[in-house]
């Protein structure tokens, strides 16, 4: 931005805290045309007092130095492609945690002021994007989650393609008769409604209904799939928008259950068997037609194993008691027996269990199978240690029922790419010894062959990332049903272990953000977690030298590459995280809002102290997300911090470029801090990969400080939660003691 | 514990404990809050909440053998704080109801008095019938006639003594010989018997003073009327027994005649006796009536022994009293329904309710001879729950 109007409030005592005064002089050198004080800038005569000064000096930028970005959006908003703001948190970051009219403070102020206008002055409007926006949504998956998700899209007036690979609508469903009860009171099994959800799906004339069908290749971005289909429909280049993938689960393999006698006995059968054979009219011992006399149910069957299913699939205790209710109505003179290690029948279901306890005779029990095996007798013995009455116990039963786990029906995307990536290296590669590595990795993955369902055509791979257990990865706390896909959404069993009704909802979800990200993509800004950031990255590709960093490290595959290995940039895919920013080390990529050189600008704006004023600098680099959250927390709190810190918000800790420490350091300032989000299993990055990201390149960065006899000590990665608000003032001042330990900056006079 | 393991198969029956008046156990979700209430719970036991899921198991064998059952006083504390409405407090009356039958010797006299909402009329009515028959083939079924040798109607007059002797010293000895088996049975069969040390009748004094005095009942904490009613009944039987006793002393010792005169201390002895069987009985079905919450489910077959009892009773009175308000032939009527329900209440106190004085006795001292330090002594029983007080306005 060339004309620049400096506003500062002096109101909720900024006046009082510091000399305002001093500050014009600060604006006037770096190049604000106006200098403008008021006593409230967020009043309606603050605003007016900014528009006027603004159209009277023709501004296209404004610094207000006065609260935080975070605080009077509404009171205090311009719209970014008149003007661009950049907001100086003086309340925040000095008024409130500084001592007032303090020397330190007043140096606090007048860097942060410096910052600002360094920063908007490397800042330009937002690209616009001016591109055509399909509105078709894509369902994958006629099952209850897919059928509702298809409803819900066409409800808001958005086509459906909704692609089912049986004949037949209705999924997993289809096999029962009745399911758990959904509707007050609670306390038998419901009709089956299925049907009804199908005919209403038929009828919609906005879902085109493709049956028999499975997806052949997806490529392009949200807002502009092109997508092909194979098997009844064959069809290619269907404009498509976003994505619900409602693929569903498969019972977890019984065969593989060993203990449990599945494949020694046909008279032991799994839940879905057993579905079957209500739905087919009787229930028989499949060994000889008999009704048996006692049915065993075994839950968990292979769940909450680590052997097995390590997670509990949540709906087959409530599956179990239906069949129990079930069969009391059919087999009445059927004595049942369910063997579990704890009953979940969360929620309403409780009266279900209630009532199927006191209505059906049926004995339920907690125990640990031990073996389940010919009685020699034509029955089945189910060993158990009852653990109600601290027993070995021998049940003789006709038919045992293995309540089986789910195993979501998705494809691990990245797994794939690196099985096709490790067989195209096992043929192609220059030595025999990298031939035979790759042919090992490639056996190794071979599991993965062929197990595409969406068919991205995508860098990272034909399908989502999956996390553990192979539930498509998403920020499962913050984003239910997003996953690391833009514009992908998962629903259903896919997404998480759930019973039906869970996954009609599911369904509804999903579906409203597959419109909510059409929405956003017609407008040119991120879906979530940058929800409306218009800035889209700029690639000066003439500079770029192929190193693939970018394409790699993208959480989101956002970036294809050509042959040559060039980065495509797909904006509509982008989180605006700039962690391809971070990643680049020819620092050819940048965002209008957020550039190697703003941050670059900033850093150098700051006025760092010479070595006998004794006056230790450190830059803090936080995250936009969590950590600055949180630092403005703590000063809202009333804690108050040390007067040596400067502050830049960064988009993500991944988005911190290497060459910023370097910057920092050669500035003069004494140690940086990087303050962002928790990395691991469970972590809490926004953009997923992020501080993990960070790491490893700051560890990087501290073995070339070693190298340079400059101590790592002045390099710290800090993980934070928004709720430890507290630490961070603490923090700080630790790692200012450690710097004054470590001793100056050596570089700080050159 | 068994090396074998347990197998309970489809003639467990688990069903028995529903019909026995223990309907609610199905709701039962083995939390455990009964254990934490219930004083008779050791770490080792886990009682009630393990026994309600064996008898859900049906598996009545085990039960019987556990003296638990039969230590337990029906306060009804586990049905009072049962989250689940599963009334273990029922369960575990079925369960004794249940183990009673199972005890029985003959086996067939347990089944009749398990079923006696239907067999009621036969095991009231034979020992009436039996009386009528009797007076009839000794020729004593006729309504004496004044002038009476003594000046007034006696019932000595109607039925003799001796023919009451021939009757109840068999049937007595019936009983004993019923209740001897049974006992021996239960006494070999409870769990640790070879943990028992010491001699059983040294044993037996301390348990029977404890029961004179309901140490343990009040322990239990159940309602007063409950307590009162029960002590009450119990201290009317000893009193009916000891007059009884003292009557035979009077004719064939002292010689006195009867009817002894209203202020004999042996009369008074017996009267007062039967004022407590009546107050006792009057305060306990009250209780249930009133649905008193410590109350237990009634069933047919605590119903009959409540019945018969009273029927005991009333008949007692009335014939009593009837000597100097009724015709004769109604104070006949009424002696020989008396002598009926008394020969049914004999017959049947080995498979009746009653039979709980025999088994609990048993248990109380089984449990003394084990030496389990943490229930020997009821004082040392934690028997108080501490319920926390809500925290109020300070004021």
């Amino acid at each position: 931005m060339e004309n620049v109007g400096a506003f500062v409030c002096t109101g909720c005592d900024i006046g009082e805290a510091i000399d305002v005064a001093e500050l014009e002089e600060i604006c006037d050198d770096g190049g604000a045309k106006t200098f403008v004080t008021h006593a409230c800038l967020c009043s309606p005569e603050g605003v007016a007092a900014i528009q006027e000064s603004a159209e009277s000096e023709g501004c296209d930028g404004l610094m207000l130095a006065a609260c935080s970005a975070r605080c009077k959006r509404a009171e205090i908003g311009f719209d970014d492609s008149d003007l661009i703001v950049e907001r100086v948190p003086l309340r925040e970051q000095v008024v409130w945690p500084q001592e007032p009219q303090h020397e330190d403070t007043q140096m606090l102020a007048e860097d942060m002021v410096r910052m600002g206008l360094a920063r908007i002055s490397k800042l330009g409007p937002p690209l616009p994007i001016d591109e055509t926006i399909e509105s078709a949504v894509l369902v994958l998956g006629g099952g209850l989650a897919g059928m509702n998700a298809a409803l819900a899209a066409a409800g808001m007036h958005h086509p459906v393609v909704l692609v089912e690979e049986k004949e037949e609508l209705g999924g997993y469903l289809a096999g029962t008769t009745h399911v758990v009860p959904e509707a007050p009171p609670y306390d038998a099994p419901h009709l089956n409604t299925l049907p009804g959800l199908i005919a209403e799906v038929r009828a919609e004339e906005r879902i085109r209904v493709c049956t028999g069908t499975t997806v052949e290749q997806i490529s392009g971005q949200p807002g502009q799939f092109q997508v092909s289909l194979k098997g009844e429909v064959s069809e290619q280049g269907i404009g498509i928008g976003a994505i619900v993938q409602a693929t569903g689960a498969l019972p977890y393999d019984a065969s593989r259950l060993t203990e449990l006698g599945y494949a020694e006995s046909a008279d032991v059968v799994t839940t879905h068997e057993m579905e079957a054979m209500l739905k087919n009219g009787g229930v028989r011992r499949p060994s000889n037609g008999e009704t048996p006399r006692r049915i065993v149910f075994l839950q968990c069957a292979g769940s909450r194993d680590a052997a097995h299913l390590p997670y509990c699939s949540s709906e087959c205790c409530a599956t179990t008691l239906k069949l129990v209710s079930r069969l009391g109505e059919l087999c009445p003179e059927s004595e049942s027996v369910v063997v579990y290690r704890d009953m979940r029948a969360p929620g309403q279901l409780e009266h279900f269990y209630e009532s199927v306890q006191e209505n059906s005779g049926c004995i339920f029990t907690r125990g640990d199978v031990t073996s389940v095996g010919s009685n020699g007798n034509g029955r089945i013995a189910v060993a158990l240690h009852e653990s109600l009455i601290g027993r070995d116990m021998v049940l003789d039963a006709d038919l045992v029922v293995l309540a089986t786990g789910m195993v979501p029906r998705s494809a691990d995307g990245e797994a794939i790419r690196a099985y096709l990536d490790a067989k195209a290296r096992s043929e192609t590669s220059d030595s025999e010894v990298q031939r035979a590595e790759a042919a090992k990795v490639a056996e190794g993955l071979k599991d993965h062959e062929g197990t595409e369902i969406l068919n991205l055509s995508y860098r990272q791979g034909p399908d989502l990332p999956v996390l553990g257990y192979n539930f498509p990865d998403s920020h499962y706390i913050c984003f239910p049903y997003e996953s690391r896909r833009t514009g992908v959404y998962a629903a259903g069993t896919v997404r998480a272990p759930m019973d039906a009704a869970q996954a009609a909802e599911d369904g509804w979800g999903a579906a409203m953000k597959a419109v909510q990200c059409i929405a956003a993509s017609e407008r040119g800004e991120a879906v979530h977690p940058r929800a409306g950031d218009r800035s889209i990255a700029d690639f000066a590709l003439q500079r770029c030298t192929q190193c693939k960093r970018c394409t790699e490290e993208c959480p989101f595959g956002t970036l294809d590459e050509d042959e040559k290995g060039t980065p495509q940039y797909n904006a509509l895919r982008c989180r605006r995280c700039g962690i391809c920013l971070g990643a680049c080390p020819e620092r050819i990529i940048s965002f209008p809002e957020y550039t190697v050189d703003a941050v670059a600008s900033m850093i150098k704006a700051v006025e760092v102290p010479d070595e006998e004023d004794e006056k230790p600098r450190i830059l803090a680099f936080m995250c936009e997300n969590d950590a600055l959250p949180a630092l403005e927390e703590a000063a809202k709190r009333g804690l108050k911090w040390n007067p040596w810190i400067r502050v830049i918000p960064v988009r993500c800790l991944g988005a911190v470029n290497t060459v910023w420490i370097a910057d920092s350091l050669s500035s003069g300032f004494d140690g940086v801090m990087l303050f962002g989000c928790r990395r691991g299993d469970d972590y809490q990055c926004h953009y997923i990969k992020g501080s993990e990201l960070a790491a490893d390149r700051m560890g990087n960065v501290q073995e070339t400080l070693d190298r340079l006899a400059l101590e790592s000590e002045r390099l710290k990665v800090i993980e934070i939660g928004r709720d430890e608000f507290q630490r961070v003032p603490e923090l700080f001042e630790e790692f200012a003691e450690t710097i004054e330990e470590v001793g100056p900056n050596p570089y700080k006079d050159f | 514990m068994p090396s074998t393991p347990t197998r309970p198969d489809s003639d467990a029956d688990p069903g028995r404990i529903r019909e026995r008046g223990g309907e609610k156990i199905t709701k039962c979700c083995q939390c455990g809050t009964c254990t934490a209430v219930c004083d008779l719970a050791t770490p080792e036991t886990s009682f009630p909440r393990r026994q309600v899921q064996l008898a859900r198991w049906g598996l009545m064998a085990e039960l019987a053998s556990d003296p638990a059952i039969w230590l337990c006083h029906q306060c009804n504390d586990c049905t009072r704080r049962c989250p689940k409405d599963a009334r273990p407090g029922d369960v575990l009356q079925a369960v004794r109801a249940t183990a009673i039958e199972t005890l029985a010797v003959p086996r067939f006299m347990g089944r009749l008095v398990a079923r006696a909402e239907a067999t009621w009329p036969l095991l009231l009515g034979v020992p009436i019938l039996f009386f009528v028959v009797l007076l009839a083939l000794t020729g004593h079924l006729n309504v004496p006639q004044a002038p009476f040798p003594l000046g007034s109607f006696a019932y000595e007059l109607f039925v003799p003594h001796n023919l009451i002797y021939a009757v109840f010293f068999p049937a007595a000895g019936l009983v004993m010989l019923a209740m001897w088996s049974s006992g021996r049975r239960l006494w070999r069969r409870f769990d640790d018997a070879k943990r028992r040390r010491g001699s059983f009748l040294s044993n037996l004094v301390p348990v029977v003073v404890e029961i004179a005095t309901h140490g343990r009942f009040s322990a239990c904490g159940p309602s007063e009327s409950r307590k009162a009613g029960h002590l009450a009944l119990v201290w009317g039987f000893i009193g009916a027994a000891v007059t009884s006793g003292l009557l035979i002393v009077a004719i064939y010792v002292m010689d006195e005649p009867m009817p002894l005169p209203l202020a004999h201390p042996f009369k008074l002895l017996g009267n007062l006796s039967a004022l407590l069987l009546l107050a006792g009985g009057f305060l306990l079905v009250r209780g249930r009536l009133d649905r008193d919450p410590n109350s237990s489910a009634s069933t047919s077959f605590d119903l009959f022994f409540l019945s018969l009892v009273i029927l005991v009773i009333v008949t007692g009175v009335l014939a009593e009293a009837g000597r100097f308000a009724f015709p004769n032939a109604v104070n006949c009527a009424v002696y020989v329904v008396h002598l009926g329900a008394v020969l049914s209440l004999f017959l049947t106190c080995p498979y009746s309710k009653f039979s709980h004085l025999l088994y609990r006795t048993l248990a109380m001292v089984h449990e003394r001879m084990v030496l389990s330090p943490s229930i020997e002594d009821p004082q040392t029983a934690p028997s108080e729950v501490v319920v926390p007080e809500t925290v109020g306005v300070t004021t």
